[in-house]
């Protein structure tokens, strides 16, 4: 037995030492890559952008994505679209296989599936000398001003929408009167930030009442099922409802329109995903956030664009915009119509406008 | 000596019946009169009508996992399943993406699309020898995949009154979809108890090898059992869309395993050939009361995931009391 196995173990153990060896020998070929390629700027033509996000089945990522298009067809180029089903081991794998490729070139947009998913990427976007934008999650002792190629992170303040649409929802309901929140996953930051929102909402507008907090994890159907319970439960004292996102806002609606209650509650939400804008279009619902996904899809691949080829040199990109709060939009029904069909101005994504957007450092 | 041996537990097993499956009964009326004692909004009419309503895809759900559960086999396409056969209905009735309007033929494709991905789980089990888990697993990951390439990055809303009317009229006080769900656990039942099908599938479950043995050709049962179970599905995902309004991806999300949750809760073994869809029924009932009563008590959210997986697994250890003694061995 063991006579037959020694030989098995000893290639093994070669060909691991093997495989040691040559991933030593490309991370450091990769290393001098870094130098090249910060220095010498690319041809426009010779740009590769890749955009990646968790999945094309929701309105928002799809939004994303087209206006990640847009921008590339402006520039002449295509982007290569990735989607890792919410899948934090996909995501990596993606990654390292674009990394493995030729990297001198190479601008990456990237929604990292959870803050953990980011330093990752972010060590080996660096490696490899690829331009990254990373977008909503990473940790906050990691900072995109320690590293040369991971050019900006990008997020949105929650606290500020989850108030925004806190007060839009007491303003509607006349000051006073009880509401229903529907949060998010709990442990997200996103969840936290909203509710956050809220609550100062709350200290604000004193006659509004909190009758009950229910998560329903972002989820259209979950928030159907448990503000028909909150119905229930509560009553006509409901006079409105106010949703972590626009799903769960959705969901609600349709709660409300299967209770006999259509148009006699408020419901705000955040995210402005299509059907919510035409929702605030219409006036069955208050208000939504958006954070303009196309914007995002198309921002964080131009400032990419600019630092590969030369016309936005890293050294030079002020601190506070390495990693930023970008402005969201309180959508009501004033200025729904503008926001009805996700669209890109390619004048955001000029050089010199990449960063018109910066509402304040991430602290 | 051999027919002894077999005969003896069943016998036992058959007189300790209606002992046996009184547990998960009893557990649904304490926990639904503990709750009723806590809270008045609870004991309403209105709540008790929610609660039913909100069982109503649930129960469509549970009735066809129950079929490939009892036949000792499992069942996780439910997902992917549903997601697909939600967007094939949007996109079919009248809605906001084509000028499609099938109305109820566009119901009956979809159902029939369930169908057909269940008798491939069937045909991947029997024929290549997939185990079921595998199987449907990747049945669901392909549902999901061609539900997403169908949602093509608009979501599909519905405007056919018809079927945004099923979630909304009512009948007795029950949306339609009630009523529907009713009539599936109805057939389901009948299926079970007065057709070979059911018989078998609960033959399958408790002794597959005698089965066989004594000349029955299992393997177009077993596929029957899982083209039944997807059209269950594929109806689930029409519910859903009839209650939100859209066709979303997600319709099937967490779907397959509340599903065998329910059934197991009811007293369907995950080991197969026993329970049905009686007990999966009751499973489903005791499954949404505890998820409405926690919130109508005003349990904290952060506090309700973990609170409501304790009472499951308190109520199914009560439910299989009766059967310890069996020593039966629990994988």
């Amino acid at each position: 037995m063991n006579i037959v196995l020694r030989p098995a173990a000893v290639i093994m153990s070669l060909s691991l030492a093997a495989a040691v060896l040559s991933g030593c020998s490309e991370q450091a070929a990769g290393g001098n890559d870094t130098a090249a390629g910060g220095e010498a700027a690319c041809e426009p033509s010779a740009v590769r952008l890749v955009g990646q996000v968790r999945n094309e089945s929701n309105p928002y990522e799809a939004s994303w994505l087209a206006g990640g298009d847009a921008f590339a067809k402006s520039v002449g180029l295509t982007q290569e679209r990735l989607t890792y089903d919410g899948d934090s081991t996909k995501q990596q794998e993606q990654i390292s296989q674009i990394l493995a490729g030729d990297t001198k070139c190479l601008v990456m947009n990237v929604l990292p599936n959870g803050d953990s998913d980011t330093a990752p990427i972010v060590k080996g976007a660096d490696q490899a000398g690829a331009y990254l934008v990373t977008q909503w999650n990473k940790p906050a002792d990691l900072k995109p001003a320690d590293y040369k190629t991971w050019l900006s992170h990008i997020t949105y303040n929650g606290v500020e929408s989850g108030q925004q649409i806190g007060d839009a929802l007491a303003t509607a309901i006349g000051g006073s009167g009880g509401i229903i929140a529907l949060q998010g996953v709990l442990d997200t930051a996103a969840a936290k930030d909203r509710f956050a929102g809220l609550q100062k909402s709350l200290e604000k507008n004193t006659g509004v009442k909190l009758l009950d907090q229910q998560a329903a994890n972002f989820s259209r159907a979950e928030a159907l099922t448990v503000t028909k319970t909150l119905l229930t439960k509560h009553g006509d004292k409901v006079k409105g409802i106010w949703a972590a996102n626009d799903d769960m806002a959705l969901g609600a609606l349709e709660a409300l329109q299967q209770a006999g209650l259509a148009g006699k509650v408020a419901v705000v939400g955040i995210d402005a995903v299509p059907d919510a804008v035409t929702a605030v279009k219409n006036g069955t619902m208050t208000a939504t956030v958006s954070s303009d996904g196309s914007w995002q899809g198309g921002v964080g691949l131009a400032i990419g664009f600019c630092a590969a080829t030369g016309k936005l040199k890293v050294e030079e990109i002020a601190k506070d915009n390495r990693a930023f709060f970008a402005e969201q939009f309180l959508i009501t029904k004033d200025n729904a119509g503008e926001f009805a069909a996700p669209k890109t101005n390619p004048a955001d994504f000029e050089c010199g406008n990449v960063f018109n957007r910066v509402a304040g450092p991430l602290t | 000596m051999t027919s002894e041996v077999v005969n003896a537990p069943r016998r036992q097993s058959r007189r300790g019946a209606s002992f046996r499956d009184a547990g998960p009964p009893v557990a649904l009326i304490v926990v639904f009169l503990v709750f009723a004692a806590l809270s008045p909004q609870f004991r309403s009419l209105d709540n008790v009508a929610n609660i039913v309503d909100a069982a109503a895809v649930l129960a469509v759900v549970t009735c066809g996992i129950t079929f490939v559960l009892m036949m000792g086999s499992i069942d996780l396409s439910a997902a992917g399943v549903m997601g697909a056969s939600a967007l094939t209905v949007s996109l079919l009735v009248a809605n906001n993406r084509n000028d499609n309007d099938f109305g109820l033929l566009g119901i009956a494709v979809a159902v029939l699309l369930g169908c057909a991905f269940g008798c491939l789980s069937g045909l991947a089990l029997v024929l290549l020898k997939v185990p079921s888990f595998m199987a449907t697993l990747g049945m669901s990951a392909v549902g999901l995949g061609v539900a997403t390439l169908m949602f093509a990055g608009v979501q599909p809303n519905i405007s056919d009154t018809m079927v945004k009317g099923l979630a909304i009229e009512r009948f007795l006080g029950l949306s339609y979809l009630t009523w529907i769900a009713a009539g599936c656990v109805l057939v389901g039942w009948l299926v079970q108890r007065y057709t070979r099908l059911g018989r078998y599938a609960f033959a399958i479950g408790g002794a597959e090898e005698v089965l066989a043995l004594s000349g029955v050709k299992v393997k177009p049962y077993k596929v029957a059992v899982f083209t039944l179970a997807g059209a269950f599905y594929g109806l689930a995902g029409v519910m859903v869309t009839s209650q939100l309004g859209a066709g979303l991806v997600q319709a099937g999300d967490g779907y397959d395993f509340s599903a065998i949750t329910a059934a197991v809760v009811g007293g369907t073994l995950l080991t197969g050939g026993r329970g049905g869809i009686g007990h999966s029924a009751v499973g489903v009932l005791l499954v949404m009361v505890l998820t409405n009563g926690l919130v109508q008590v005003g349990v904290s959210p952060y506090w309700q995931g973990g609170v409501e997986g304790l009472i499951v697994v308190a109520a199914v250890a009560a439910a299989v009391i009766p059967q310890r003694r069996r020593n039966q061995v629990v994988k």
